[in-house]
């Protein structure tokens, strides 16, 4: 039997990647009602913006703070521009419609740095934890601490703070919070500010985790949205065991013999299992 | 006389022969519209091959097969509301399966893609089982995550090329191409080849829609309670929606591998179901113009920025605000539209006709 | 004499002056007579993956701008060369359907230049039925070193990656090594089976890993390849994958332990800087064609091509000399030919016929030959990492041993070479 150790520690660090895109999703979700396909792309977006500052000598701190108020820009610009000719519609075309964006701003990183091989190095790779052989950078530290973070902080927002009653409120039935005098523009603006600086922080982890490569970055919306559903579109800390969970199953995965070639459907087929196991949850979203 | 309530506007029931008469009239107007569908084809079958150049028969090829498959996403929407957000990897098994037994046995072809329907079909109803117990976008997830996990394993397995085994892959030697149907070998008789089969489909579409399969539909669309209420099996009609959703897409994917030749499965990833779902709606899923639009959208929209040179991400970035505005302001989908302005075109000329 | 006189005979002068200074190095091409080409056009093809996961398109813009020269420089005996260009974007359909472009609607007499990770697939048939020879920039999954009307100038990820581990097993006396491929169908099973056949016929054991290049977790590869105790590590990926994968390795302190070595793909300018001084001498490349710096006159002459007639944003990397090549070696065997009789069927005759192309890009003479398929480039010299660039480290180049090149070995001997 393989020494399984070292793959469960370095599993922690990818599912660290799949928990902070899946509560970066469950939030916007919860507080929005969209289920946001281009959180990806704003992330990608804010990374190679700090890419980009960080290769013209700018400092590290200017250059996080540029990607997050990027990615928190055009968030907010959809949010209120586009989103609003959407919110009658049902919730798979509202995330339809996040996808037409998620491509333009796919389309335009791609065509605007073109393709080269690009690092994104973050101060904190240089220091790591040795646990069992493998160094675990406090890069990826911070990620899982994050993914942590997030979660309590924004279960006590929407749970215990006004802004995150009406946040609620709105995802829930839009009119009624209208008609019961939520100020609902003040509120999406939270909800999708709050959306797009997630996006931000997360794209500027996951560029150093994974890859600073824009389409990667995009698509991996989707096994997050694993995370999501372990998470039953509502409860963050399950979000954040399932991706957790996800990531380390993953690495595990390639000392299996059979299925190494097929780890990476793993974000997949938990989320099928978790499904087919809560059978008697019968959701209408 | 009966007690009528003087608010409702049908004050006098109909009588028996108005009733005959006013069923008439359907009965002719959709036979007039199952026409009007079929003549529409045989123009596209006619017109298309004879215009178009090698690049363009080929990509309107590839956009007709997509608009079999899309018909069977707008089937399962427009109908029952239910999104399917894994219809392409439908698709991609149906071509695997048309190429496996086109390869290994040499079958016609005409076998090899109902082959490939049926096989979609099984797994198609296997993907609607939780269609049972989910709805809206939790349902659209679930289906994502079956895309996902087979843009994986095709990714590793492949598309049969003429090898032996399982797998049909070939090691070390030419990979071969997919055999054409016997009466259309050339790149333009396999376009009117291909319109002959999405009349095949669209017509048992629109034939389900008319009979008692679109009834049970538009019930249980209303709600389980009403559906149940009526004496409609769910589950009969629910399943056989999926089942017919993924013989469409199954089909679609043997006239693509047949067309292409080959098929890779880079190609077959999940974003590839999101956008035939994406474009189908932009398309329109409430007529079956909007099927045909849908694989235009997909294919022919592409290849003609292709050959304007366009670069690929910046048309990347148009299709994006297309489909956004197309949302936003087309309910109905382009389809609606252009049927919209038809039927005012039409209103228009009759009344400028008449007195 | 009067004043303008003077300034136009100055302003002459200035000018011819700058043109034989060599502003630009005199670039040769086709003739070489300075004559601009106005006869009637000659079509010539070329697929390419541009948009997508990385961008292959230098190899056509190199062999654009070496027709250009042609054209300017008396064409092909009076004809110019129409070069049209297409994008596959990395997808099979696409890359059909723009051949089919090409090949049926355009009738192109023959295609130079490709560099596509697809098309070789998908349209290795269509080619062979249509009777057209394709003289490829760069080949990469297995189908394009085995058609018969293919022609890689390139010697390809198997070849490549076989040099790189006889370079290893040489230098650093590796006894056990791992290799690391895309699980990509054509490409994960046939590339590092050089290595593997190789190493079996030479005491050397070496093993495969096939990763998902589309995955998210670069750590546990890099952990599982570091579990079977090899002496090297043979990177076999594109450049794209293998920053983030030597970016693990850093961050997992396995350089110091293991040899990293790794095939062509990752032989590119912005290579160095993007893997970070940790790599400094410490990453051996093995390269398909000769070093883009070498001053042979061949590929200075290629240098000069591209300053003179390609664009100043196109890349000058081992995609453009390949493209460079084919396009050189299309004209080359045009020129031989009647410029009245040249349509597709000739010139693939007389393509198959080309037994003796030397450059100094290249290290052996280049063959096309009447062979089932086509793999004339198998040499190349290994560099390492340095500073922001490369440096050589092979006494010139190293011939490829893989079992797999007996039939090719067999149709160079039929050609009378060594």
């Amino acid at each position: 039997m393989p020494d399984l150790l070292p793959f469960v520690i370095s599993g922690l660090g990818v599912g660290a990647v799949y928990a902070l895109s899946g509560v970066g999703l469950v939030v916007l979700y919860r507080s929005s009602g969209v289920l946001n396909f281009a959180f990806g792309a704003l992330g990608a977006l804010g990374a190679y913006v700090a890419w980009s500052m960080l290769e013209s000598g700018w400092p590290q701190a200017l250059a996080w703070a540029a990607s997050v108020a990027v990615a928190m820009v055009l968030s907010l610009a959809y949010g209120r521009l586009i989103a609003p000719h959407l919110a009658q519609r049902n919730p798979t075309i509202r995330g339809i419609g996040t996808l037409g964006f998620a491509l333009v701003v796919l389309g335009f990183t791609e065509w605007f740095w073109g393709e080269q091989p690009r690092r994104l190095v973050l101060p904190t790779d240089a220091g790591a934890l040795e646990l069992a052989d493998v160094r675990l950078t406090y890069t990826r530290v911070i990620g899982l601490a994050l993914a942590v973070a997030m979660m309590a902080g924004i279960g006590l927002l929407l749970a215990r703070t006004r802004v995150g009653l009406k946040m609620r409120a709105l995802a829930n039935d839009r009119d009624l919070s209208a008609l019961l005098g939520i100020r609902v523009l003040q509120v999406d603006t939270v909800a999708w500010v709050l959306s797009g600086a997630f996006a931000g922080v997360c794209g500027l982890l996951l560029a150093n985790i994974v890859r600073l490569q824009a389409t990667l970055l995009t698509f991996m919306v989707i096994p997050a949205f694993a995370a999501a559903i372990i998470g039953r579109l509502e409860s963050l800390p399950a979000t954040v065991v399932g991706g957790i969970l996800i990531g380390v199953l993953e690495a595990v995965a390639i000392v299996v013999p059979g299925l190494a070639s097929f780890r990476s459907a793993t974000p997949f087929l938990v989320a099928l299992l978790m499904i087919a196991f809560h059978q008697s949850n019968t959701r209408v979203a | 006389m009966t007690p009528i309530s003087i608010a409702s506007p049908m004050a006098i029931p109909p009588s028996i022969d108005a009733l005959q008469i006013a069923l008439d009239r359907v009965r002719r107007e959709r036979l007039r519209s199952l026409l009007v569908m079929l003549g529409t084809l045989l123009v596209l079958g006619t017109m298309l091959p004879w215009l178009a150049n090698a690049y363009w028969t080929k990509t309107f090829s590839s956009a007709l097969a997509l608009s079999v498959a899309a018909a069977g996403v707008g089937l399962l929407y427009g109908q029952l509301g239910l999104v399917s957000l894994c219809q392409f990897a439908l698709l991609g098994v149906g071509g695997w399966v048309a190429l496996r037994i086109s390869h290994g046995s040499g079958l016609p072809f005409e076998l090899c893609v109902l082959a490939a329907g049926l096989v979609s079909a099984l797994v198609g109803m296997l993907a609607g089982l939780p269609a049972l117990r989910l709805k809206g976008l939790y349902l659209a997830l679930v289906t994502l995550m079956l895309a996902g996990g087979f843009q994986v394993v095709i990714t590793v397995v492949g598309f049969p090329d003429g090898g032996p085994g399982w797998l049909g892959r070939v090691e070390g030697g030419e990979r071969l191409l997919m055999a054409r149907p016997a009466v259309a070998t050339s790149d333009s008789a396999y376009l009117r080849y291909v319109v002959l089969w999405l009349a095949a489909v669209l017509a048992l579409i629109e034939l389900h829609r008319r009979t008692r399969a679109g009834r049970s539909w538009a019930l249980i669309r209303r709600g389980e309670a009403a559906a149940l209420g009526a004496g409609v099996n769910v589950l009969l009609y629910q399943t056989w929606a999926f089942a017919l959703a993924g013989f469409c897409a199954g089909v679609g994917g043997a006239l693509l591998a047949g067309g292409v030749g080959q098929l890779d499965g880079r190609a077959f990833g999940a974003s590839e179901s999101v956008m035939l779902f994406a474009l189908s709606v932009v398309g329109g899923v409430y007529h079956w113009l909007g099927a045909i639009i849908a694989g235009l959208l997909l294919r022919a929209v592409p290849a003609l920025l292709t050959d304007f040179n366009v670069n690929g991400f910046l048309a990347m970035v148009f299709f994006g605000a297309a489909l956004l505005h197309a949302l936003i302001t087309a309910q109905e989908g382009v389809a609606g539209q252009v049927l919209s302005l038809l039927h005012r075109v039409r209103a228009r000329w009759t009344a400028g006709s008449a007195p | 004499m009067n004043i303008y006189r003077i300034a136009a005979l100055s302003a002459v002068t200035l000018a011819a002056s700058f043109a034989s200074s060599g502003a630009f190095a005199q670039s040769k091409c086709g003739l070489g007579n300075g004559k601009k080409a106005d006869g009637e056009p000659i079509a010539v093809g070329a697929v390419v993956g541009k948009t997508g996961p990385d961008d292959f398109s230098s190899s056509a813009q190199a062999a654009a701008a070496y027709f250009k020269c042609v054209n300017e420089n008396g064409g092909i005996n009076g004809r110019p060369v129409e070069y049209l260009v297409a994008d596959d974007q990395w997808n099979p359909e696409t890359a059909a359907q723009v051949a089919s472009k090409l090949v049926k609607d355009r009738k192109v007499v023959a295609l130079a230049g490709n560099t596509s990770f697809v098309e070789c697939g998908a349209n290795a048939k269509m080619y062979s039925d249509e009777g057209v020879m394709v003289v490829a920039g760069t080949g990469v999954p297995r189908e394009c070193f085995n058609a018969k009307n293919y022609v890689p100038v390139n010697s390809g990820p198997r070849i490549s990656a076989t040099i790189a581990a006889m370079y290893a097993a040489q230098a650093y006396k590796s006894k056990k090594m791992v290799c690391i491929i895309p699980n990509i169908p054509s490409l994960g099973n046939w590339a590092c089976e050089g290595p593997k056949a190789w190493g079996k016929a030479n005491g050397v054991e070496v093993e495969t890993i096939a990763i998902d290049p589309g995955s998210a977790d670069a750590t546990s590869v890099m952990l599982q390849a570091a579990s079977k105790k090899p002496d090297t590590i043979i990177m076999n990926v594109p450049k794209g994958i293998l920053v983030p994968m030597l970016a693990a390795a850093e961050q997992q302190n396995l350089g110091k332990k293991i040899h990293f070595v790794s095939a062509a793909p990752a032989y590119s300018a912005d290579v160095p800087k993007a893997i970070g001084p940790y790599w400094n001498k410490n990453f051996a490349v093995n390269l398909e064609f000769n070093p883009l710096e070498s001053k042979g006159p061949d590929n200075l002459n290629w240098q000069a091509v591209m300053n003179s007639h390609g664009a100043k944003t196109d890349p000058r990397d081992t995609f453009s000399q390949a493209g460079y090549l084919a396009a050189r070696l299309l004209t080359e065997t045009l020129l031989k030919m009647d410029a009245k009789k040249i349509d597709r069927a000739s010139v693939t005759e007389a393509l198959r016929k080309v037994g003796d192309f030397r450059s100094d890009i290249l290290c052996n003479p280049f063959y096309v030959g009447a062979g089932s398929r086509h793999n004339a480039n198998n040499a190349g010299p290994m560099v390492v990492v340095d500073g922001n660039g490369f440096t050589t480290v092979s006494k010139g180049c190293l011939m490829a041993d893989d079992p797999e090149l007996v039939d090719v070995r067999a149709d160079e001997k039929k050609l009378g070479l060594k």
